[in-house]
């Protein structure tokens, strides 16, 4: 066939080398009909813009949408590090050393002697803690106890009033002699209509204390421009006795004399102050968060990624669309002189400039969505996985701009440089005759050369996969998640070719022809669907490929969470067992920072109905650098782990052994310690080593987890305080009847959250949910996205089979035929894409799975694939297919048979 | 962290008395509230030395003039001042329990002011400090008790000698390295100032404070200020005031003049004007005269007078402050004018500021010549204490100015 050669040769110009690209626009650069190409341009694109003002707005859109979401996912990571640092900075920003202990507290008797220290000009101490509000649900405060005689020189923030002269007003003696006296920001006091004076209710440990706001705080926004207005002060003294903290101190912030020998005065410090507490630069704090959070944030920075990808699918389709829609103007404009490359030029700049657009709507987009969905839902699964966080503000640097410009105009080159090369190949004198236009979308894709592609790429998924688990880096995880997508989407021309021929011969054997009679009937109407699929490849293959990759995050993500789901649920069975769960009600705000009054503890152990009592306590220590969970549990009760590699009990008694902990399976993966190994860990008496007992599953922290026992962990931290307790009933059918008691006795003013089993359960899961929402707001824009793609995919090709529309219609096609053949050739791109898009996804999802998943954060997620909900994707996106195939549709049966039959 | 100017304010306490604009005198003392300085009191030494945490507001005050062996003049002011917090009934053992209380929580806060004036470098260098001593890093003693410092904030101290005299010690960094260490010891007994065991500051009883001074001490010891910190032994004549009161002063006053003056005949004058809005003298105004045996001769208002003669126009604070005086007390027959050794010895720390310095008195007494040397303070030339107390309308301001 003619188009079969005129393929081959057009292939090799298609992938001219970006050498060649720059060699030619040098020479174009200095040719004289560049001078032309500005007026050509605003020829060439602006009138084709006013009469496809559709095309134009889609073209617009999509790269806004994945610059959007791209955007906004970027914008909720970095203000979320923002809020982390502008934290630090609130307490340590201007010391060049600061002592703190990951356990939240030290003994504060250090203080004189650090602040008589060699090399330290001046030290202030910090006692800080965590108040819920019960006039305010949901919300918290970050309480400060500073003490004023010390820590003018650290100053980040004043109390007074809201104007610096106010500052100096601050009447002293109440501020040390009233228990009450709180200074809060302007900003939270405005946003909640408190003035001086006002009451303000503080929950502490359980207990409720009233405040009274007696000054306001102004953050020093100058100095580092962020800040966060969830902050209290108060006197130290009485913050002490507040938070229930007596006799300790959270930090001391420290001045140096000479600023730049930092080491050598932390290394004399280091023996002044308690064995669990660091001393270091108060930057190596947001240094640990960020590595904290690194993994959390690469993996939306991914998906974030993705968006783009898909993205670009949609900048091809209407880049091709609008070089088919100008394929006489552009033989006009090669007849008249213009080079090939000038035309190419032509389309590329077109989508540069619509891009940018796109870019610029989709910067603001991004800010939208990071505002009002994204934002608070990172913030809270942080909060709730990682370490408290509020981001009050949202944080656009010209980077993020530039990144957002970057890859925006980045992928919109790399989607348009295909169909612009197809536009500039266009033979002028086969553009403008118009007879022989009706053969000339034939497809030029060259399938099988795809396809090897695409194993080869299926292949370099493989490797990655293998890599990341292996050697590392874990990244490349994401590297083989990339390469599925991109293999199987290389296998699309074959698939589509293959089905579409298939499918060809099946009719031809059918009924519809074998029983004759009808010359349109529905095998006929099967046929030519089938025959224009596999005759548009170029552009069928690429619309399939598309959607096949939306389809494929849907369902890798969702057999990942449901697999992820699964496991927890296994996991739940085993380490959720007491009847009832009761904490003090800020660690729902809070994350756990709030301690169970010893009062109400020793109540329920005297309590006839109860059993026993396991209790757990969370503090944080610092292994190797890095802020760790420790979980202190009391009780034989409360678990019964899964360890790697069983032999359950016989760990779980060696638990309670002197010198013995336990670290869960993500702990083991990234410190690379195992059953046996020996674990140096600070404690108050200094760094004592721990045997692992055993490494045992559990979902509940990336980060990792040291668990000892509450008797190890008295005899090491001397702390006997607890933040909840798990409660045993002797007769498991008074449940309800105890709860209510409970609630009674101890919770008359919301102080506890009291869950009884089920109902712990189920908040698990309310929090496992919101941790995938913002997967779920992904995907569906993934999906949006394809849906558009095929909507804009066949308005393109009826665009270009007008002339055989035409034809069929004047043999006698009736409208309704002709539209039957748009939506089923809609259908079969929609059926094809399913197909390919569920087996990608489930290869997706074991890359998820095994390798994403175990090498960031090591968790062993048992593979359950929801095969319900997966094999019903194709119904849905059927569906979906035959909605964006509506338009098209009604189009191809609108089209005028006399004008499209013209030229034949 | 917080960038108030708390630690400024607190210079302001030792100006700072009343906690209420003087109806506090029209009321019955409630029990566990602050103490008021009533009549009847019955001075004690060393006891009356201590500390009085039954009142809000106590100092221990030390200014002189003191040589080189090479005749390089120098003047001091070490203040050492405590602030209570918690009233009598809120206060709590001193004893800390680590579960239980907190050692940041205490009944006072103390501060304290350091100066020093260099006359033949034409010099004032002046610091201050505070601490609410949660370990023990500032706090009070024993004044029995030799040899160990009973008024100290860090290394600014006040202790007993063995053989009953003082050592003054403080040593400071910036904003130039200064130092004392001298021993004083009094050449005469305590004076008791005012009538009746109180200096009356403003009318209305309690508006008044229990005060006593050591007017004329013989003072040795070294002192060096300067990068170099050479000590140089010197000799002098220091001066010690020790007051105590919970509330003084009245709303109508803003600040007042204080004059100590040591004459060569061996005699001491103390003289205070307090002064009112209106730019007129509180007759409550009152003085001591101090004979050459340490006999005392109260002054009232009417006995002696104070004349402005030359005026300094501070380009820190901008307040004008009257330096040169002409002073009589006809009944001793004391004609004598009051100058500033040196203009500015100014202690301008934010928010308050007030004059504080070495003064050349020279005159005469029944026609025959008499020298001397002392100290003159000067407070409420600053707007910014007019400020302080405009910023309560309600009257609950606790910014109340007393002299010593």
């Amino acid at each position: 066939m003619v188009a079969g050669a005129t393929a081959r040769t057009h292939k090799v110009q298609l992938w001219q080398r970006p050498a060649d690209f720059a060699r030619k626009l040098a020479q174009v650069v200095s040719s004289t009909m560049t001078r032309q190409f500005p007026r050509l341009f605003l020829w060439h694109v602006a009138r084709h813009a006013r009469r496809h003002k559709l095309l134009a707005g889609l073209n617009v859109f999509s790269v806004a949408l994945g610059v959007s979401v791209y955007l906004a996912i970027q914008i909720a990571n970095h203000s979320a590090n923002q809020s982390f640092a502008a934290s630090i900075d609130l307490v340590a920003g201007k010391a060049n050393l600061e002592v703190r202990s990951p356990g939240g507290g030290f003994d504060e008797r250090c203080l004189p002697k650090i602040q008589a220290a060699a090399g330290v000009k001046a030290a202030t101490p910090l006692v800080e803690g965590y108040a819920t509000l019960p006039d305010y649900p949901g919300e918290y405060l970050q309480v400060l106890g500073v003490d004023i005689f010390t820590n003018l020189p650290f100053a980040t923030f004043s109390v007074g009033g809201p104007t610096p002269a106010d500052a100096e007003n601050l009447d002293i003696d109440r501020w040390l002699g009233d228990p009450q006296a709180l200074a809060i920001t302007d900003e939270f006091a405005r946003a909640h209509s408190l003035k001086l004076g006002d009451a303000l209710r503080l929950q502490v440990n359980g207990r409720q204390q009233s405040l009274v706001v007696r000054s306001l705080i102004r953050l020093d926004l100058t100095a580092a421009g962020r800040g966060n207005s969830r902050v209290a002060a108060m006197d130290i003294g009485w913050a002490q006795e507040l938070l229930g903290k007596q006799g300790q101190l959270s930090s001391v912030q420290i001045l140096l004399d000479q600023p730049r020998d930092a080491e050598g005065v932390a290394a004399g410090l280091r023996p002044l102050v308690p064995a669990d507490a660091t001393v270091s630069a108060p930057g190596q704090r947001s240094g640990q968060i960020e590595r904290m959070l690194a993994s959390f944030e690469l993996n939306l920075g991914a998906l974030s990624l993705i968006s783009l990808l898909v993205g670009m699918f949609l900048i091809y389709n209407t880049i091709a669309a609008s070089v088919v829609r100008r394929r006489v103007e552009t033989g006009i404009l090669r007849a008249i002189g213009a080079t090939r490359f000038e035309v190419q030029c032509l389309f590329l700049t077109e989508a540069l400039l619509f891009g940018a657009i796109g870019v610029t709507l989709g910067i603001v987009g991004g800010v939208l969505l990071a505002r009002f969905l994204i934002g608070r839902e990172i913030a809270r699964v942080i909060s709730t996985l990682y370490m408290l966080v509020s981001v009050d503000r949202l944080h656009l640097t010209p980077l993020l701009v530039f990144s957002a410009y970057f890859f925006g105009l980045g992928s919109v080159l790399a989607a348009a440089w295909l169909p612009a090369r197809e536009g500039a190949n266009a033979d002028p004198v086969t553009a403008l005759s118009l007879g022989l236009g009706a053969t000339r979308d034939q497809s030029r894709l060259h399938a099988p050369r795809w396809l090897r592609w695409g194993l080869l790429a299926l292949g370099v998924a493989l490797a990655a996969s293998v890599l990341s688990l292996t050697t590392g880096p874990a990244w490349l995880g994401f590297g083989s998640a990339f390469f599925v997508l991109l293999g199987f989407a290389f296998t699309a021309p074959a698939v589509t070719s293959v089905a579409s021929r298939l499918l060809e011969r099946l009719v031809k054997r059918g009924p519809g022809t074998s029983r004759g009679g009808r010359t349109l009937g529905s095998g006929v109407l099967l046929r030519l669907a089938s025959q224009n699929l596999h005759r548009s490849l170029h552009r069928n293959a690429v619309i399939i490929a598309a959607l096949m990759a939306a389809i494929a995050m849907t369902v890798g993500i969702s057999v990942m969470i449901h697999a992820f789901r699964r496991t927890v649920e296994i996991w739940i069975d085993r380490a959720i067992v007491a009847d009832i769960f009761m904490t003090p009600s800020a660690n729902e705000t809070l994350g756990n920072g709030a301690l169970f009054p010893p009062e109400v503890l020793d109540g329920l152990r005297h309590d006839p109905r109860i059993a026993a009592v396991d209790t757990v306590r969370e503090v944080g220590v610092t292994i190797r650098g890095d802020r760790v969970s420790m979980v202190a549990v009391s009780g034989d009760n409360r678990n019964r782990l899964a360890f790697v590699g069983g032999h359950g009990e016989e760990k779980q008694r060696a638990f309670y052994l002197p010198d013995r902990v336990l670290v869960t399976e993500p702990f083991a993966h990234r410190y690379h310690v195992g059953e046996g190994d020996r674990l140096q860990i600070p404690t108050p008496e200094g760094p004592r080593d721990f045997t692992v007992a055993g490494v045992y599953y559990d979902y509940s922290r990336d980060a990792g987890i040291v668990a000892i026992s509450h008797d190890n962990f008295v005899r090491h931290w001397h702390d006997e305080r607890v933040m909840s307790v798990g409660i045993y009933l002797k007769n498991p059918a008074t449940l309800d009847d105890t709860v209510d008691h409970l609630r009674q006795a101890y919770n008359p003013h919301g102080e506890f959250l009291i869950f009884s089993n089920r109902a712990i359960r189920e908040r698990v899961f309310e929090i496992f949910g919101q941790t995938f929402r913002i997967t779920g707001v992904l995907r569906a824009i993934a999906v949006v996205i394809a849906v558009v793609g095929i909507f804009l995919t066949l308005t393109t090709l009826v665009t270009e089979r007008e002339r055989e529309i035409g034809v069929l219609r004047a043999i006698g096609a009736s409208r309704g035929q002709i539209q039957g053949v748009v939506l089923t050739e809609s259908a079969l791109i929609g059926l094809l894409a399913s197909f390919l898009g569920m087996l990608a996804g489930l290869c997706l999802s074991l890359v998820l799975t095994f390798v994403i998943n175990k090498a960031f954060f090591g968790w062993t997620i048992q593979l359950t694939v929801p095969w319900a909900s997966v094999l019903a994707t194709p119904i849905w996106i059927l569906l979906a297919a035959l909605a964006a195939g509506w338009l098209p549709a009604l189009r191809a049966g609108r089209v005028p048979i006399a004008a499209a039959i013209r030229s034949e | 962290m917080m960038k108030t100017t708390f630690h400024t304010i607190f210079c302001l306490a030792f100006l700072l008395l009343s906690p209420a604009d003087g109806r506090a005198s029209a009321e019955a003392p409630t029990p566990g509230a602050w103490s008021l300085a009533l009549p009847g009191w019955q001075y004690r030494f060393p006891a009356d030395h201590a500390i009085h945490p039954d009142y809000k507001t106590e100092w221990w005050y030390f200014t002189g003039n003191v040589v080189t062996a090479d005749r390089k003049e120098y003047g001091y002011e070490l203040t050492f001042f405590r602030q209570g917090v918690l009233p009598p009934g809120q206060r709590r053992a001193p004893v800390q329990d680590e579960r239980g209380r907190s050692r940041f929580v205490q009944g006072d806060f103390k501060f304290a002011h350091f100066a020093i004036t260099d006359l033949g470098g034409g010099q004032f260098h002046y610091t201050q400090k505070s601490s609410r001593g949660a370990f023990g890093e500032a706090g009070f003693g024993s004044p029995e008790q030799a040899a160990k410092p009973f008024v100290w904030l860090e290394n600014w101290q006040l202790a007993s000698e063995p053989d009953g005299s003082w050592r003054v010690t403080a040593r400071a960094a910036e904003p130039v390295p200064m130092q004392i260490d001298l021993l004083v010891a009094s050449q005469k007994p305590p004076v008791i100032e005012g009538t009746d065991g109180v200096s009356q500051k403003s009318t209305g009883l309690g508006n008044a404070s229990h005060y006593y001074s050591f007017t004329r001490l013989a003072t040795r010891g070294t002192l060096a200020v300067g990068t170099e910190m050479k000590a140089q032994l010197v000799t002098g004549e220091s001066w010690f005031d020790h007051e105590w009161a919970s509330n003084q002063l009245g709303t109508d006053q803003i600040g007042w003049n204080w004059f100590c003056i040591q004459l060569d005949d061996q005699t001491e004058l103390m003289l205070y004007a307090m002064r009112r809005k209106d730019g007129t003298v509180d007759p409550v105004s009152s003085g001591t005269y101090i004979d050459a045996q340490g006999v005392t001769t109260h002054l009232r208002f009417e006995d002696f007078q104070l004349q402005p003669l030359r005026t300094w126009h501070s380009l820190k604070t901008d307040a004008t402050y009257p330096l040169s005086w002409h002073v009589t007390v006809p009944s001793q027959a004391i004609d004598t004018t009051v100058s500033a050794r040196l203009d500015d010895q100014e202690l301008a720390l934010p928010q308050i500021s007030y004059w504080e310095g070495v003064t050349a008195i020279s005159g005469t007494r029944a026609g025959r010549r008499l020298i001397g040397h002392g100290y003159m303070e000067l407070t409420g030339y600053t707007g910014a204490l007019a400020g302080l107390k405009a910023k309560d309308p309600a009257g609950e301001s606790s910014l109340r100015t007393s002299p010593r």
